[in-house]
């Protein structure tokens, strides 16, 4: 059995634990059934800052290194990232009704940050996308990958810094506002995302690897594999 | 709608996109091998 697939088999035994265990955990007097997002909102983006660090220690290694396994390990990073933000934008939104009344409020820094982190990330996509070179598009990503950083512990850190709907973190280091079987369902669900989190990097890596040796063999192949112009092919 | 349907709608449609993402690394990764 292949490493990836090991790797899936256990991140799925894992968030069928957290799942099981998000599911049995008791409501929140205030929120009910609600209360169980917390299961999928808050690992999801740790997840994503998770990415998004990786991102930019593989965009600084290449600028150091200049070697292609950092500029796949931070291209990998993102589209993983952007996934993660993307469910904890979504899982927000409809914790967010059901709590608040409303699903977005742009004057609300964490979700506005959070919203821009995401945007950003998905411009470092569609820079990758742009350029055919591949020297100049590791450049251009690294330096991105690198300033966009800059923004992820402002995201993380703008409920503390402002006054949000959002509320500030429940885990911190002076201890938990959560209860026991609560927090124990989160923290499994937050090691079992970020199993997964490994399991799609070790796909996606593979994946890059094998279109970067596609592209050379038909590099290689030169004019052989190109088709023919209009004009070269003659009247039948 | 009632509280359970929106929070396991919630569950599935996040679980849907990760499925959906891993089934799309898998695509790629046959159409160059």
């Amino acid at each position: 059995m292949s490493r990836i697939r090991v790797l899936f088999g256990l991140a799925a035994l894992l968030m069928a634990v957290g799942l099981w265990l998000a599911l049995n955990a008791p409501p929140d007097a205030l929120q009910g059934e609600y209360s169980r997002l917390i299961n999928i909102h808050v690992p999801s983006l740790w997840l994503a800052f998770l990415a998004f660090g990786v991102t930019a220690l593989g965009s600084m290694m290449w600028l150091i290194r200049k070697r292609p396994r950092w500029d796949r390990l931070a291209a990998a990073s993102v589209e993983v990232g952007v996934l993660f933000t993307g469910i904890g934008l979504v899982t927000g939104m409809i914790w967010g009704h059901a709590v608040w009344g409303i699903a977005w409020d742009w004057g609300d820094p964490r979700l506005a940050s959070t919203a821009v982190m995401f945007f950003v990330y998905l411009g470092y996509m569609a820079l990758r996308g742009a350029i055919d070179d591949p020297v100049t598009r590791a450049r251009r990503s690294a330096i991105l990958g690198v300033v966009a950083f800059v923004q992820v512990p402002l995201v993380y850190f703008s409920v503390n810094l402002f006054r949000t709907l959002h509320p500030t973190q429940s885990v911190r280091p002076d201890g938990s506002t959560m209860p026991d079987e609560m927090l124990i369902a989160m923290l499994v669900n937050v090691v079992a995302f970020t199993v997964l989190y490994i399991a799609l990097m070790a796909a996606r890596i593979d994946v890059a690897i094998a279109e970067e040796g596609a592209d050379s063999e038909q590099a290689l192949a030169g004019d052989a594999v190109k088709p023919p112009k209009i004009s070269e092919v003659e009247d039948v | 709608m009632s509280e359970t349907v929106v929070v396991a709608g919630a569950f599935v449609i996040s679980y849907g996109l990760i499925v959906t993402y891993a089934v799309y690394l898998d695509i790629r990764r046959r159409k160059t091998t």
